[in-house]
């Protein structure tokens, strides 16, 4: 039977919930706000926000650009994470504290950095200040989300022996990969994905520093309108939260039957 | 040449060898089980056959074909996995199904194959659920369904029921031997467990250090072992050392041992000479007539184990288990004096 929660556990996730909601709340309420700095409730309300961002000629093409930079990154992400990790777990494991210890250098290095640095390094075309460079760097400044996802759940199957049965079975690689790996780590994929695509598409350091105005980012037109119009800048806040919990939502959609299976192998531990 | 063929296969990790110069041949039908205590280099041997690792020396061949090289996914051989290995993303039908799938055998094909396998593990009934949703020993039974049914040239079982409850255990295992007979299909059966090895095994290979001990039917290894190791795994024995004295006697401090199973040992060897529990007789006064290896003891503990009693005897410094069937005989106590005898015929002579 569930025991009740005490006064003092309701009272902690309470606090908790209100830290993480009301900035957002807040910033839905400014972004729809007339004036709001004399009184404790806006003095009006109008959309007028929104309709000023929309009608800014760079609004959709950011939007897209954003959209485009974050899914290539969670496609490239994908490709390259997935596999890497499998052999390690499978055929290396002495590389795993390497690699562990290696997906800790992009919190470690500041985006300013790396972003300066492969300016410098890939000083030449075509890569030289482009949207392919700074997908690579977006890959790389996400990719401990990815290999964490993909890395913890790989270890909660027993991915050697179940690449094995399916080798005894006659699989070759391809067929073992698809058919077995990929939907027993399906769920940690797809969490993985949520989080660099979340994190790309909000993510401003790096595609102000390496492409600049030459691939507009939705985060950059935000960062444009700060300096105008705060309330606009509240509307397409607000727009870039939406469009990111959209995307997620999409993703999870897509990915509902693998999300069932985590809860299946969550069910057989 | 036999069905299966090991010839001096070696395999050692970095610097630890896993396995050294061993050598097997297994008959088509044969159920043939690798017993040893862990480390002994079972599973290692195991994982050659199929393919998981390659041997440093030595070939396998299977029907005559050198399969040493071939790639795991190309031999043939099914396998089933300690932990059941069974795909969770996948449904009880899918995963029986996947093998036939990887081998693209028409889909007719498969639905009846899938259906006969299932009937044949008695698990029909659930062919529509997933992994998880079922026991495990019901898990065992669908991961060896999964295997039958590329109908492999050789099953292998990785130690299948190590991880049930011991009632599971026994049922399974006479289930695997049901099956394995009616099928004739030729299976190397990997376990630590010796009543295991000993109940279903057409033969027995101990192992021990990467190396064979023995290889016979499981009687033989029980009754005639060939060394110190084998008598010693594989059930219980008492052990006396001392040094030959005579054509058939070994002196252990005080007691003279009668045995007609010495093997040529010159006089003053050190040996060790082994009886198991079961064949020490237990007397309550010293028998009539002229006994050998006979000898008076007081009983030191006592343990009931259903069938038999287990007895602890100290005899002339020294302590002696024996078995005995207590029905129908009078009770025996705590530090009473007994009397104990083994025929000569039971106690083998080996060197130390």
């Amino acid at each position: 039977m569930k025991q009740k929660p005490s006064v003092s556990q309701v009272l902690l996730i309470l606090f908790f919930i209100l830290y993480m909601v009301i900035p957002i709340i807040a910033t839905y309420v400014f972004s729809v706000a007339t004036r709001w700095d004399r009184t404790i409730l806006p003095e009006g309300y109008s959309l007028e926000g929104y309709t000023t961002a929309a009608q800014n000629p760079y609004f959709f093409k950011t939007l897209r650009n954003s959209l485009v930079l974050s899914l290539s990154t969670v496609l490239v992400s994908l490709i390259i994470v997935v596999p890497t990790v499998y052999w390690v777990h499978v055929r290396l494991q002495s590389a795993k504290s390497l690699l562990d210890l290696l997906m800790i250098l992009p919190f470690g290095i500041p985006g300013v950095v790396l972003a300066l640095a492969l300016v410098q390094v890939y000083n030449f075309q075509p890569l030289s200040r482009s949207a392919l460079l700074l997908i690579a760097a977006e890959v790389v400044f996400t990719m401990p989300f990815m290999y964490r996802s993909v890395s913890n759940s790989l270890a909660a199957v027993d991915i050697s022996t179940l690449t094995e049965a399916a080798q005894s079975l006659g699989a070759d690689i391809k067929s073992v990969l698809l058919e077995v790996i990929v939907p027993s780590i399906f769920p940690g994929m797809l969490s993985g994905s949520l989080l660099v695509f979340a994190t790309v598409f909000a993510e401003f350091t790096l595609a102000r520093l390496i492409v600049g105005a030459g691939f507009k980012t939705f985060p950059m037109l935000l960062v444009e309108y700060t300096r105008i119009d705060g309330t606009i800048a509240a509307a397409l806040s607000v727009i870039s939260f939406t469009v990111a919990w959209i995307a997620s939502m999409l993703i999870l959609w897509v990915g509902g039957k693998g999300v069932r299976s985590t809860q299946d192998i969550v069910k057989a531990k | 040449m036999a069905y299966l063929d090991l010839t001096n296969i070696s395999k050692a990790f970095n610097t630890v060898v896993a396995v050294k110069d061993f050598n097997l041949s297994i008959e088509k039908g044969q159920l043939v089980s690798f017993l040893g205590p862990s480390g002994c280099g079972k599973t290692t041997t195991l994982r050659m056959i199929a393919g998981f690792e390659l041997p440093d020396s030595g070939t396998i061949m299977l029907n005559g074909e050198d399969i040493s090289l071939v790639p795991p996914n190309k031999r043939g051989i099914g396998m089933v996995f300690q932990a059941y290995a069974l795909f969770p993303n996948m449904t009880i039908r899918e995963n029986v199904m996947f093998g036939l799938r990887m081998a693209k055998k028409p889909k007719p094909y498969i639905e009846k194959k899938v259906d006969e396998v299932l009937d044949l593990v008695r698990l029909s009934n659930t062919a529509k659920r997933y992994p998880h949703q079922l026991s495990g020993g019901q898990q065992q039974r669908i991961a060896l369904a999964r295997a039958l049914a590329i109908e492999p040239r050789v099953l292998l079982l990785d130690e299948p029921l190590s991880a049930l409850d011991a009632e599971v255990r026994v049922a399974l295992r006479g289930e695997i031997r049901r099956i394995q007979t009616e099928l004739g299909i030729t299976t190397v059966y990997v376990t630590h467990d010796q009543e295991e090895a000993l109940s279903i095994s057409d033969r027995v290979v101990v192992m021990n250090s990467g190396l064979i001990e023995q290889i016979g039917t499981a009687q033989e290894i029980y009754r005639s072992p060939n060394t110190r190791f084998v008598a010693t795994f594989i059930g219980t024995a008492n052990e006396f050392h001392g040094i030959v004295t005579g054509e058939n006697t070994v002196l252990c401090d005080d007691l003279t041992l009668t045995s007609d199973r010495i093997r040529s040992f010159i006089n003053g060897t050190r040996v060790v000479a082994l009886v198991r529990p079961e064949n020490v007789q237990v007397f309550d006064s010293k028998p009539a007539g002229d006994q050998l290896n006979l000898f008076e003891g007081v009983i030191e503990t006592l343990t009931f184990h259903g069938a038999i009693t287990r007895l602890g005897i100290s005899a002339s410094g020294k302590h002696i288990t024996a078995d005995v069937n207590l029905t129908g005989r009078a009770m025996l106590s705590h530090h009473q004096k007994v009397w104990l005898c083994f025929q000569p015929e039971y106690c083998q002579v080996m060197s130390e």
